[in-house]
C-alpha cells in the first residue's frame, strides 16, 4: 500500500542548503558525439534526470541532495545542454537504448534515480525493458498519460516567456535556464542562446505532438518501488495525472502533490524535493 | 486566423463562391499573358484556402494551355509517403505536356507542425529525404528500393513519368533559411524567398544566397533566384493609393495574423539559422502581430495605431505602387538589386473585389511586365524554366450534346 502526503507545504528555508557543494563536470564520447554530466557530493550515489529545463548544472537542488548525504551524478540525455544529439534518434525506441547507453557510460546503472518531466518518461520507459536499469525511483510529473477530458497543456505552442511561465511556479525558478548570464561574452552569449534552443527542441523531439506512446501498456513491468512528485502549479500536466500514475504503476510506494510548484517543482523547491526525494530513497 | 481559427466561421456558400473566382482571376492571369500562374500549400488558414495545391493547379491544367504552372509547393515531409509528390506532379505534367514547376517548401511551422502534427526536431530531415526520394523516383530508370531513416520502400517506381526530363524544374521556396540558402547553391536549385515584406526587406536574404552561390564557384544566374512581391499598379498613382490602400491594409494589419507561440517552435530552425539571428518572415509577421496586439491592449479606447499605415507599406516596399512607369521601375531596381530573374506577383490581396484583381492583373500584365520581361535574357540562360512538348496533345473539353 503506498503511503500518501499530500499536500505537502513548503518547508522553512534553513542553514547549508546556499553552500554549493564541489561540482565537477565531465564529457564523455558518447556515439559520434559527447555526452556531458556534473556530479556533486559525497555518499550513496544517486543520479538526476533532468527535464525539460535540461541539466542545470551547478543549481540549489542537486546542491541540496548533495548536502543530504548524496553523491549525485547527473547526465545530460541527447541534445539537451551541453550533450551531443546522436543522428539516430529517430522515436522513442531509439531514445530508450540511448538512455540505456547512456547510464552505462555515465556508470550509474542500477543506482537510484529523481527524474523529472520528460527525464522521468524516459526513466519509466527504460524501466519497463531493462528492470536492473535504476533501483528506487523518484518521479516528477512525468509526462507518458493523456486523458482527452483532461489533456496535457501545450507547452511549445506558445512565446518563449509564456513557455517560461508554465515550467515553474515562479518564473524566477527557471532563470539558469532562460536568462542569459551577466557578463558573458558575446560570443558566448550566442552560444548559450543556441544551446537553450537545442534544448528546447530535444524536448520538442521527445514528447511531440501528443506525449503519449503507450506507456500504459507496458507499465506493469515496472517492478521498482516508485516515489511520486507532482507541483500543485504544474501548468503542463494536471493534477489528476497523480492520482492516474498511482493505480497505474504496480509499485508505488509515496505521492506527494507540492504546493508552490511548478512542472519542475524541483526548481521551485529544490530543498523540499531534495528531502523527498531522501526520504524515499534512503 | 492560422491553426485554431474558429471552424464555425467557415461558410461553405462563400468557399464555393471563393474557390470559383480564385481559379476565374488565375485562368484571366493566364489569358493577359502572365508565363506562369502559381498555386501554394497552406492548412487550417482562413486567408489561403488551398490545402492541396495539386488539385487546383489539375483544375488549372486544361483551362490554361498556353500557361506554365508553378505549384510552389508542395510541403514534401507532410505526404507519407513522399512520392504521393512525385506522381501527382507527373500526372500534371503529363497533363499539360510538360509546363509544370515543382516547388517544394519545408513548410510554415503553422502549417507543418501545428496543424500538421510533425515534429518540429526531424522535419528538416524528413523534407530532405522527401525530396531526394522525389527526385530519385523521377530520374532512376530501374526500379528500386529506398531505406530511408523515415520512408522505407521495397519498391520505387513512379508511373507516369514525367514529360519534362530528368524532371520539372524544382524551386524551393524559403522563408530565411540559412541552410536553404547552402542547399539550394549546393544543388543547383531555384531559391524563391516568398516574404510579405516586401523587396528592401528580403534584399539581406537574397544577398546572402548568392554569396553562398558564389561560394561553390558556381554563376550567379538570377534565374536561380525568385522573389514574391505585392504590386498595386493603376492608370496613375493616385488611382493606385485610392484602389489599393483597404485591401492592403486589411491583409497586411488582419489576414497576416499569426500567433507569436505558433511562428517559432523550437527544432524548427537550423542551428545555423538561430546562430547566425535570422528572422524567419513567419516569426516577423507574428512579431508585427504581437505588437499590434499590445497596441490594441494598451489603448482600450481605440485610439491606438490598427497597424501600419498604407503609406508605410509602400515606403518600406510591401506593396511596388504607382503608374505603369513607376510600377516598372521599381520591378526594374527589385530585379537587378536583388538579382533574380523570377518575380511572383501578388496581383490579388486582402479583400479586393473580382475587377479589382483583374484590373491590377491586367494592367501589370499589359502595361509593365513588357517593359522588365526580357531584363536578363540577353545575359543568362533560364535553366528553371518548363520544357513542355513542342506540339502537346490537347484537346478541348467536348461539348455534351443531349438529345
Amino acid at each position: 500500500m503506498a503511503s500518501t502526503s499530500r499536500p505537502t507545504g513548503p518547508a522553512r528555508r534553513t542553514g547549508g542548503i546556499g553552500q554549493l557543494s564541489a561540482y565537477a563536470a565531465e564529457t564523455l564520447p558518447f556515439r559520434e558525439g559527447h555526452l556531458a554530466l556534473v556530479s556533486c557530493g559525497e555518499g550513496s550515489p544517486v543520479t538526476y534526470l533532468h527535464g525539460m529545463l535540461g541539466n542545470p548544472g551547478e543549481h540549489a537542488f542537486l546542491s541540496a541532495l548533495a548536502n543530504n548525504g548524496w553523491s549525485v551524478t547527473a547526465p545530460s540525455l541527447p541534445g539537451f545542454t551541453g550533450s551531443s544529439e546522436p543522428s539516430g534518434l529517430r522515436n522513442l525506441h531509439d531514445w530508450v537504448v540511448a538512455a540505456s547507453e547512456l547510464i552505462d557510460l555515465a556508470g550509474v546503472t542500477g543506482h537510484p534515480v529523481v527524474a523529472s518531466s520528460v527525464g522521468a518518461m524516459i526513466a519509466l520507459e527504460l524501466a519497463t525493458i531493462r528492470p536492473e536499469a535504476f533501483d528506487a525511483m523518484v518521479l516528477i510529473a512525468p509526462f507518458g498519460l493523456w486523458d482527452p477530458q483532461d489533456p496535457v497543456a501545450d507547452p511549445f505552442a506558445t512565446t518563449l516567456s509564456n513557455q517560461r511561465r508554465m515550467l515553474t511556479a515562479d518564473p524566477a525558478a527557471s532563470a539558469s535556464f532562460f536568462d542569459d548570464p551577466e557578463e558573458m561574452p558575446a560570443d558566448l552569449l550566442v552560444e548559450h542562446g543556441v544551446d537553450r534552443y537545442l534544448t528546447r527542441s530535444a524536448s520538442a523531439q521527445l514528447i511531440w505532438p501528443i506525449p503519449e506512446f503507450g506507456i500504459s501498456e507496458r507499465l506493469h513491468l515496472v517492478k521498482n518501488p516508485v516515489t511520486l512528485v507532482h507541483g500543485a502549479k504544474d501548468a503542463i500536466i494536471p493534477a489528476s495525472y497523480l492520482n492516474k500514475w498511482e493505480q497505474i504503476l504496480p509499485n508505488v510506494v509515496g505521492v506527494h502533490c507540492v504546493e508552490e510548484a511548478g512542472h519542475q517543482a524541483e526548481f521551485d523547491r529544490p530543498e523540499d524535493i531534495a528531502a523527498i526525494a531522501t526520504s524515499a530513497l534512503s | 486566423m492560422w491553426v485554431d481559427i474558429d471552424p464555425a466561421l467557415y461558410d461553405p456558400e462563400v468557399g464555393n463562391r471563393t474557390y470559383n473566382e480564385y481559379l476565374d482571376e488565375l485562368e484571366f492571369a493566364a489569358g493577359c499573358g502572365f508565363d506562369a500562374v502559381g498555386v501554394n500549400e497552406h492548412h487550417s488558414n482562413g486567408y489561403g484556402l488551398m490545402p492541396s495545391p495539386n488539385i487546383i493547379a489539375a483544375a488549372l491544367s486544361r483551362n490554361c494551355p498556353d500557361t506554365n504552372i508553378v505549384v510552389l509547393g508542395d510541403s514534401v515531409a507532410l505526404y507519407n509517403p513522399p512520392l504521393r509528390v512525385a506522381e501527382e506532379i507527373a500526372m500534371l505534367d503529363g497533363i499539360t505536356g510538360g509546363r509544370m514547376v515543382a516547388g517544394f517548401p519545408v513548410g510554415s511551422p503553422m502549417d507543418t507542425i501545428f496543424a500538421y502534427g510533425q515534429n518540429p526536431a526531424t522535419l528538416r530531415e524528413r523534407y530532405h529525404e522527401g525530396v531526394d526520394l522525389i527526385r530519385q523516383a523521377w530520374t532512376r530508370d530501374e526500379v528500386f528500393s529506398f531505406n530511408g531513416k523515415y520512408n522505407k520502400l521495397r519498391y520505387v517506381n513512379v508511373w507516369p513519368r514525367p514529360v519534362q526530363q530528368p524532371h520539372p524544374p524544382i524551386w524551393i521556396p524559403g522563408g530565411g533559411s540559412v541552410d536553404t540558402w547552402d542547399w539550394c547553391a549546393q544543388e543547383d536549385l531555384v531559391y524563391c524567398y516568398l516574404s510579405y515584406f516586401g523587396y528592401k526587406a528580403g534584399l539581406k536574404t537574397m544577398q546572402g544566397f548568392w554569396k553562398k552561390v558564389q561560394e561553390t564557384g558556381k554563376e550567379a544566374n538570377p534565374f536561380q533566384g525568385g522573389f514574391a512581391q505585392f504590386i498595386a499598379v493603376a492608370d496613375t498613382e493616385k488611382e493606385a493609393w485610392d484602389l489599393y490602400r483597404e485591401p492592403a491594409e486589411y491583409f497586411f494589419n488582419t489576414c497576416l495574423h499569426v500567433y507569436a507561440g505558433f511562428a517559432d517552435p523550437p527544432g524548427y530552425k537550423t542551428p545555423n539559422t538561430v546562430r547566425a539571428g535570422v528572422e524567419g518572415m513567419v516569426e516577423r509577421a507574428a512579431r508585427e502581430a504581437t505588437a499590434r496586439a499590445e497596441a490594441k491592449k494598451s489603448s482600450p479606447g481605440g485610439g491606438y495605431p490598427k497597424g501600419l499605415s498604407f503609406e508605410e507599406m509602400v515606403e518600406k516596399g510591401y506593396v511596388i505602387l504607382g503608374n505603369p512607369t513607376q510600377v516598372a521601375e521599381q520591378v526594374h531596381e527589385l530585379a537587378t538589386t536583388m538579382h533574380i530573374g523570377h518575380l511572383m506577383t501578388f496581383c490579388h490581396f486582402g479583400n479586393m473585389n473580382k475587377d479589382l484583381v483583374r484590373y491590377n492583373t491586367e494592367m501589370y500584365a499589359t502595361k509593365v511586365m513588357p517593359e522588365v520581361c526580357d531584363l536578363f535574357e540577353d545575359e543568362y540562360e533560364d535553366l528553371w524554366w518548363p520544357q513542355p512538348l513542342d506540339q502537346p496533345a490537347r484537346r478541348d473539353v467536348p461539348e455534351v450534346s443531349v438529345s
